[in-house]
C-alpha cells in the first residue's frame, strides 16, 4: 500500500475528472457527487482516456463511442465496452488527492 | 546447400539518413495519406487515427519513439538455390517495393543498420530458403529483402522464435513470371512485441503466395501489402492466428491493384481463447483493397473468418473495398465472426467421437484450408501441433 499524491482537490472541480501518470500507469481521477475515485484511464473497449469525457451521477462517459464506467466499481452500464476498467483506492488528506494504483479495488 | 549464422551485435546505431521527403498523395480512401521514409512525416500516433486506432499503444515499448537499438536478435539460415547476403540500407533494393505508411514502419528502416538479403537467379527453380530470426530480449531493428529473378520458383520460410521488441520490414520483388511463396511464422515467446511491415512488388504474371501464421507474441502487428508491376500477377495472401489472453494479434493488409488483370486473394482466419478474469484475447483484421482506375479485369476477394472459442475475447474485422473502374472481372468481401458451432459438434459426437476430441476436430477444420498452403509438411505439422496444444492448454 503505497498512496501518492494524484492531485490537489481544489485543481479538481465537481463532476470533473483529470488524467494523471502514476508509476507509469494511466489514472483517471474524478470528482462526482461529493466523492472522488480514481480509476484505470483507459476505456477497456478502445484506446481512449476516460479522462477526457464527462462526468455525471458516479459515471464518467467515454466520449468516443458513448459507454459510461461506474466509478465506485468500474463496470461499464452499457455498450459498447463490455469489461470493467480497475478500480484504485483513493483518500483525501486536507487538499491533497491520495491515490494507490497497487492496491486495486 | 549452404548454411549460415551471423548474431547482430548490441549496437546504439544513430538514424539512417532519410531518403526522399514527406510525399503526400491525393487522398483517397484506402491509400496512406502520407508515404515517405523520414520518420519525422508522421506525427506520433494518439491511437485516434485510423491506422493505429485498434493497437494498444502503450506495449509498444517505445517503437513509437524509435528508441535506440539495445537487444540483439540471431539470425541464421539454410538455403537451397537462393544466396542469403547483407547489403546497405543505401542498396537500391531496399525500398524499392516498401515505402513506409506509418511511423513504426518508417522509424524501422531508419534505425536498421544493414538488411539481409534474400536472392534467387533467373530462372532458377526448386529455390528454398528458411531464416531463423531469434529474439534475444531488447529491441531490435531489421530489415530484409527477397529478390527473386524472372521465372524463377522459390519458397522463404521466416521463423520468428524467442522474445525481444522487434521491428523489422520484409519487402519482396517477384520477378516477371517468378513464383514466391513466403511463410513468416510468429512462433514468439509470449512477451515479445513484433511490428512489421510485409510489403510485396509483384511482377507481370508473377505469383506471391504469402502465408502469415501466428501463435506467440504479447503483441503482433504485421502490414502485407501488395502492389503489381505489370498485368496478370497473382497475389494470395493466408492468415492464421491463435489468439490468447493478454494477445494482441493484429494483420492489417493493404491490395493495390496498379495493373490490369491481376488477382487477388485474402483468407485469413483467427481463433481466440480468452477468459473473463483475464486480461482479453484480441485479434484484429482489416483488408484494404483499391482498383485503381486503369486496372481493369481485376479479380479480387477477401475473406476473414474469426473463431471465437470463450468469453473475454475480441475480434476487429473490417474489409475495405474501393473501386474506381467498373471493368472487374469480379471484386468481393466476406467476413463472419462466430462461437463454436454446437451443431458441428454434435454431428461428431453422435458418431461416438468424445467431445474433447470432437472440439480439436472442429478447430483443425477450421484451419485445415489455411495450413494446406504451407508446401512444407515439417512446417505444417509444427502448426497443427502448435494449435492443438493451445486447445489443450485451454481444456478444450
Amino acid at each position: 500500500m503505497t498512496f501518492q499524491t494524484a492531485c490537489r482537490l481544489s485543481e479538481l472541480a465537481e463532476e470533473s475528472a483529470m488524467h494523471v501518470e502514476l508509476d507509469g500507469e494511466p489514472v483517471c481521477v474524478a470528482r462526482s457527487q461529493g466523492r472522488v475515485h480514481a480509476i484505470y484511464d483507459v476505456c477497456s473497449h478502445a484506446e481512449v482516456a476516460l479522462s477526457e469525457g464527462d462526468v455525471e451521477d458516479g459515471t464518467v462517459e467515454c466520449w468516443l463511442h458513448g459507454s459510461r464506467f461506474d466509478l465506485t466499481s468500474g463496470k461499464p452500464t452499457g455498450l459498447p465496452a463490455t469489461r470493467p476498467v480497475p478500480v484504485y483506492a483513493v483518500k483525501v488528506e486536507g487538499d491533497d488527492v491520495l491515490v494507490d494504483v497497487e492496491s486495486e479495488l | 546447400m549452404t548454411v549460415g549464422s551471423e548474431l547482430a551485435a548490441a549496437a546504439t546505431a544513430g538514424p539512417g539518413a532519410p531518403v526522399g521527403g514527406p510525399g503526400v498523395r491525393k487522398k483517397t480512401g484506402s491509400l496512406p495519406r502520407v508515404l515517405s521514409r523520414d520518420p519525422e512525416a508522421f506525427g506520433k500516433p494518439t491511437g485516434r487515427e485510423e491506422e493505429w486506432r485498434f493497437t494498444p499503444l502503450r506495449r509498444l515499448r517505445g517503437l513509437l519513439d524509435g528508441v535506440p537499438e539495445d537487444g540483439s536478435v540471431g539470425v541464421s539460415w539454410e538455403s537451397v538455390q537462393a544466396s542469403v547476403d547483407r547489403i546497405g540500407m543505401d542498396d537500391p533494393r531496399v525500398g524499392t517495393a516498401l515505402t513506409p505508411a506509418d511511423r513504426v514502419t518508417a522509424l524501422a528502416m531508419a534505425n536498421a543498420t544493414d538488411a539481409a538479403v534474400i536472392s534467387v537467379p533467373a530462372e532458377q527453380t526448386d529455390a528454398l530458403t528458411t531464416l531463423v530470426v531469434r529474439g534475444k530480449g531488447g529491441t531490435a531493428y531489421r530489415h530484409l529483402v527477397i529478390e527473386i529473378g524472372r521465372f524463377a520458383r522459390a519458397t522463404v520460410v521466416l521463423d520468428h522464435v524467442g522474445t525481444g521488441t522487434v521491428a523489422a520490414n520484409v519487402e519482396m520483388l517477384v520477378g516477371d513470371g517468378a513464383e514466391l511463396t513466403v511463410v513468416s511464422l510468429q512462433d514468439w515467446d509470449d512477451d515479445a512485441v513484433h511490428l512489421g511491415a510485409h510489403a510485396a512488388r509483384v511482377g507481370r504474371d508473377a505469383k506471391l503466395k504469402h502465408v502469415a501464421v501466428t501463435l506467440g507474441g504479447e503483441t503482433v502487428r504485421l502490414l502485407p501489402t501488395v502492389t503489381y508491376a505489370g498485368t496478370g500477377g497473382d497475389a494470395e495472401l493466408f492468415g492464421l492466428s491463435f489468439t490468447d489472453s493478454g494477445q494482441h494479434h493484429e494483420h492489417r493488409l493493404f491490395v493495390d491493384h496498379t495493373a490490369s488483370n491481376c488477382r487477388s486473394r485474402v483468407t485469413y482466419k483467427s481463433a481466440l481463447q480468452g477468459a473473463e478474469d483475464k486480461p482479453e484475447a484480441h485479434a484484429v483484421w482489416v483488408g484494404d483493397v483499391l482498383i485503381r482506375a486503369d486496372a481493369l479485369g481485376t479479380d479480387t476477394y477477401e475473406l476473414n473468418r474469426n473463431l471465437v472459442l470463450s468469453d473475454g475475447a475480441r475480434a476487429d474485422s473490417i474489409p475495405n473495398l474501393e473501386i474506381e473502374t467498373g471493368e472487374v472481372t469480379g471484386a468481393g468481401h466476406a467476413s463472419a465472426t462466430g462461437r463454436f458451432d454446437d451443431e458441428a459438434l454434435f454431428y461428431l459426437m453422435a458418431r461416438g467421437i468424445p467431445a474433447d476430441e470432437a472440439r480439436r476436430l472442429v478447430v483443425r477444420g477450421f484451419f485445415a484450408e489455411i495450413v494446406a498452403q504451407i508446401p512444407l509438411e515439417d512446417v505444417r505439422d509444427r502448426i497443427t501441433a502448435a494449435v492443438e496444444d493451445e486447445l489443450v492448454g485451454v481444456g478444450l
